[in-house]
């Protein structure tokens, strides 16, 4: 749902009663019988230990070096982004329906501009409050008659028909990766609507940038990731990254994972690793293709816009030596707004 | 519709209340300590949308960094690279605001979640309650100064009820010496008070004692103002000009003839007059200059006697060698020489019960008197007083007292509060309302120290003084150290530039450590006010007064120096007769001693003759030159015999 709410929606109420998740569970009480509510606030589910995608090395194809080395980023820092966006989620279990776990996702988006060194809020942050449920095994008439368009299966049948077993732990992790995709897609609304209307101001996203085709393309906008789970570098291209020195970036290779957009993009080190791991302050980049002859320049010129981003500094995230201060305003809008 | 200035703000560790709210601002708000502002409730409390008014007394700025340590980092620990950080640090503006009033008044809940507007001049008005004073029919407002906030000038205003009475009465004035807010922000509240003290409530006039320097001695001449001053002055109502109607009142200096005064110029003596008293006047007060260690019961029983049996009748005693008629000091000397005398001849150590030891000790600590306060207290018991029964509405009486010692002082201050209050009792002083201007506070009323006669008045006046229509106007440097009852008393405070460590008493606990702040660095011309009607201090600016400085006027009209007799008599008897010469004075006084001149002025003076020239010369009795007598040829009573054997 859209920050700005539609007619119909303002006409059932329903954006007003899930606007919080007391609301949502009065809501459920009153409609869906046999529906027992969460005591207790609850933990966000993003917090409770999952089956995570084991860490991996991919190798990757060279875009601007036949192998992969170290480069001095040259020139000095210079500040240019824009904007910033990123999205955050979160997931609470609101009750249940015997044993089967119904999620409470709030997931948002926002874009925060830099006008004249100080940050603000871009058009409206997109915001969505849903309902998760495994409407296989709930009485499904009475949870779609009362929530509509905000309630989610997180039993969806996948494209061989078969359905997930009613194992509640797995319905959790089920109901927050659909809250994960919701977030993603407004991350994207908003991305796609950035590089459409201000394609000459580049923007910092969050993450990658190559789930959307339109995104992917535009020359505005630079992904950072920060998650190092993949690493796009094996052999001795692994120890060239690891061993990158502060302001130093790798040479620019060029990746397509799987059902997304080829994009450039290149490791870049922010800060000193002394006396930290390997991965400190190490961010991937990422931008839209280019000619060969004129990646090094692009790709020197966006590390330079996001080595001045290491000031201020993102504290106290715990990801501060990676994270720009625009992004961790972006959370921070988000967190204030969407609580 | 006026974009809002910030949003009331609350968490469950700091909450709202009825008395106090936080907001938020943009960065670049106009607001700051002691701005008011209005905030606007949301929801309906009995079918009214509920408007607070609070005075901001704190604010808070941080941004979003957990530890100073971060920054540093963030910056490779150099500060010169923070100018190049791309983007600001989110910055927060916190204010918290006192409330000042509630809109409607009841239920009185805790300040809601609203929108924060500045204070329109209305809003002012409602938030300090001027709105019941300030009405067409019955406006008693006296403009104290203007409260300014974001480019807007609102005109504070007193209750002349609360300010002269009768509901509370009474000012008192806090700062630090220097800077001249005190004595300025005096000068300009009495000109407010004459300027809009309404004509139902009866007449003002104000005596303001002198008690350093030239503070008080210009009131008559004008100042040189700038246009922002006199801009404020319109706004306020007030005329930019000085009192219309000043008289000063000072002692004479020892020799009896120059005043004791710094506004001795000649230029201004139009209006001064001498402060003189006689032995009636200062035996009413002598327990004002003997302390409890000097009268005891017994003496105190003898003065009485001689204010009662001795003083201004014939007296006659069979100890006395003649009859006497105590009219001076001089007079009462005399009566005690020869009543001693007397005593002595007959050999009695008592008499009418008065030990001769009592006696002596009275007569020394009497005849000190007018040696310790010389000029003021005349030997020969002439009188130059203050116009009592005669004061006129809007005037304003000046006691000069900066030169006098300190035992004349007290008894100048005695006498004439004393003489105010008798007056007004008796509602025959020529006005219903007097203010009182006394400065120094901290010396005539200490917290601690010896219970003196004259703190015991300051006492009485602010206890009881607004019964009667008499107002005390005080000042000091250290409030903490003025006793409680006198500024307690007083319904109006005003404080200007503090001292930290009078701010560090706990007298100043209840401001909040940024109004704290503010006051001790306010500048000249600003004030902070509390006044029953405003539930919160508010800072006010006043313009400089319309009367000239003291500094200013030692500059233009230098003090006089000393002058022998003849022309001191001459410039005494200028003021009423422009024409003497001083030819003339000397040809007068040519063959008198000193003291019959002294005498023969004072009495001129005591009655202020049309032809003072006449009336002085009047006094002196006739003495006849002296010249050789004619020889006499005398005849013998009877012819010698010729033959007189024993003729030489």
């Amino acid at each position: 749902m859209d920050g700005a709410r539609s007619t119909e929606e303002t006409k059932n109420g329903a954006f007003e009663t899930l606007r919080s998740v007391h609301a949502a569970q009065r809501l459920l009480v009153r409609l869906v019988p046999n529906v027992r509510t969460a005591t207790g606030g609850g933990s966000p589910l993003e917090r409770l230990e999952r089956e995570l995608e084991l860490p991996h090395v991919i190798d990757a194809e060279g875009a601007e070096d036949a192998t992969l080395r170290a480069r001095p980023v040259p020139g000095a820092p210079t500040p240019a982004i824009r904007a910033f966006l990123d999205g955050t989620q979160r997931s609470q279990v609101l009750g249940w329906i015997g044993a089967l776990p119904l999620v409470y996702g709030t997931s948002g988006a926002v874009v925060r501009q830099r006008v004249e060194r100080q940050l603000t809020t871009w058009g409206a942050p997109l915001v969505r409050h849903r309902i998760y449920a495994p409407l296989a095994y709930a009485p499904r008439e009475e949870l779609e008659g009362a929530l509509g368009a905000h309630l989610e299966d997180t039993t969806r049948p996948a494209p061989d028909g078969s359905i997930p077993p009613p194992h509640p732990t797995l319905l959790l992790e089920r109901a927050t990766l659909a809250v994960s995709r919701d977030r993603e897609r407004l991350e994207l609304t908003l991305a796609e609507r950035w590089c459409a209307e201000r394609a000459h101001d580049p923007i910092m996203i969050d993450g990658g940038i190559g789930s959307s085709e339109l995104v992917a393309r535009s020359a505005c906008a630079v992904g950072v990731v920060k998650s190092h789970r993949t690493l796009y570098a094996d052999g001795d291209a692994l120890g060239v990254v690891l061993a990158l020195g502060r302001g130093e970036r790798s040479s620019v290779i060029r990746i397509a994972p799987r059902g997304r957009s080829e994009v450039l993009s290149w490791y870049l080190r922010l800060r000193s690793t002394e006396g930290r791991d390997a991965l400190w302050g190490l961010v991937r980049v990422e931008m839209c293709m280019a000619d060969t002859p004129t990646i090094t320049a692009r790709a020197d010129e966006i590390s330079r816009w996001l080595l001045a981003e290491c000031s201020p500094l993102a504290a106290p995230d715990p990801r501060w030596d990676r994270m720009a201060y625009g992004i961790r305003s972006a959370e921070e809008f988000l967190r204030a707004t969407t609580n | 519709m006026t974009a809002p200035l910030g949003l009331v703000v609350a968490t469950e560790r700091t909450p709202n209340t009825p008395h106090q709210f936080q907001f938020w601002t943009a960065i670049d708000s106009p607001v700051g300590i002691g701005t008011i502002v209005r905030v606007d409730g949301r929801q309906p409390v009995d079918g009214h949308i509920p408007h607070v008014y609070g005075v901001v007394t704190e604010g808070f700025s941080y941004t979003d960094l957990a530890s100073p340590l971060f920054d540093v980092l963030g910056h490779d620990g150099d500060p010169g690279q923070a100018a190049f950080a791309p983007t600001e640090r989110a910055e927060v503006r916190l204010y918290v605001a006192a409330v000042l009033r509630h809109v409607p008044e009841e239920p009185l809940q805790p300040v809601p979640m609203g929108e924060v507007f500045l204070a329109t001049e209305a809003d002012v008005a409602i938030a300090l309650r001027m709105d019941s004073y300030l009405r067409e029919d019955a406006n008693t407002g006296i403009p104290i100064g203007l409260y300014r906030s974001g480019g807007m000038d609102s005109a504070i205003y007193l209750d002349a009820e609360f300010l002269v009475g009768p509901e509370a009465a009474h000012l008192n004035i806090t700062g630090v010496s220097g800077l001249a807010t005190k004595t300025s922000a005096v000068e300009w509240l009495m000109a407010s008070l004459f300027a809009h003290f309404p004509k139902s409530k009866g007449s003002v006039a104000a005596v303001c004692f002198n008690v350093k320097g030239p503070d008080l001695c210009f009131l008559d001449q004008p100042a040189e103002l700038e246009e922002s001053d006199r801009a404020m002055y319109e706004t306020l109502g007030v005329p930019c000009a000085p009192f219309p109607d000043v008289r000063y009142f000072a002692p004479f200096k020892a020799d009896n003839v120059s005043l004791n005064t710094l506004r001795s110029n000649e230029e201004l003596l139009a209006n001064v007059q001498p402060l003189t008293w006689g032995l009636r006047e200062v035996l009413q007060f002598a327990e004002v200059l003997l302390n409890r260690d000097d009268v005891d019961a017994k003496a105190d029983a003898l003065i009485d006697f001689i204010k009662e049996r001795v003083l201004d009748r014939d007296f006659e005693d069979r100890v006395l060698k003649q009859k006497h008629r105590v009219r001076s000091f001089a007079d009462l000397e005399g009566w005690f020489k020869d009543l001693l005398s007397g005593m002595e001849d007959q050999g009695n150590e008592h008499w009418r019960t008065h030990h001769v030891a009592t006696i002596r000790k009275v007569r020394n600590r009497l005849s000190n008197i007018s040696t310790r306060c010389a000029g003021l207290v005349t030997n020969d018991g002439h009188t130059s007083d203050l116009p009592w029964g005669d004061f006129t509405d809007r005037a304003v009486y000046v006691v000069d007292v900066a030169l006098a010692e300190e035992d004349a002082q007290d008894l100048i201050f005695a006498r004439v509060v004393s003489k105010l209050r008798e007056h007004l009792e008796r509602r025959d002083l020529g006005v219903t309302h007097v203010v009182v201007f006394v400065d120094e506070l901290n010396k005539y009323a200490p917290a601690d120290g010896p219970d003196t006669y004259v703190r015991k008045m300051l006492l009485d006046i602010a206890e009881r003084g607004r019964y009667l229509g008499l107002v005390l106007f005080s000042a000091q440097q250290f409030r903490s150290q003025v006793h409680r009852r006198v500024v307690g008393n007083a319904g109006t405070a005003l404080y200007g530039r503090m001292d930290g460590d009078e701010l560090a008493t706990p007298g100043y606990a209840v401001l909040s450590a940024a109004t704290r702040t503010k006051l001790a660095t306010l500048s000249k011309g600003q004030l902070m006010v509390r006044h029953p009607h405003f539930t919160q201090p508010i800072f006010v600016s006043f313009p400089r007064p319309a009367v000239m400085r003291g500094r200013d006027g030692m500059e233009r009209f230098p003090q006089a120096a000393d002058v022998p007799l003849d022309v001191g008599v001459l410039r005494q008897l200028r003021r009423f007769e422009p024409s003497l010469t001083l030819a003339w004075v000397q040809d007068v006084i040519g063959l008198y001693e000193d003291e019959d001149v002294l005498r023969a002025l004072h009495a001129t003076l005591a009655h202020a003759p049309e032809k003072a020239g006449a009336y002085f010369k009047a006094q002196f009795r006739k003495i006849v030159g002296a010249a050789p007598a004619p020889a006499v040829a005398r005849t013998p009573l009877r012819a010698l015999p010729d033959d007189d054997p024993y003729a030489i």
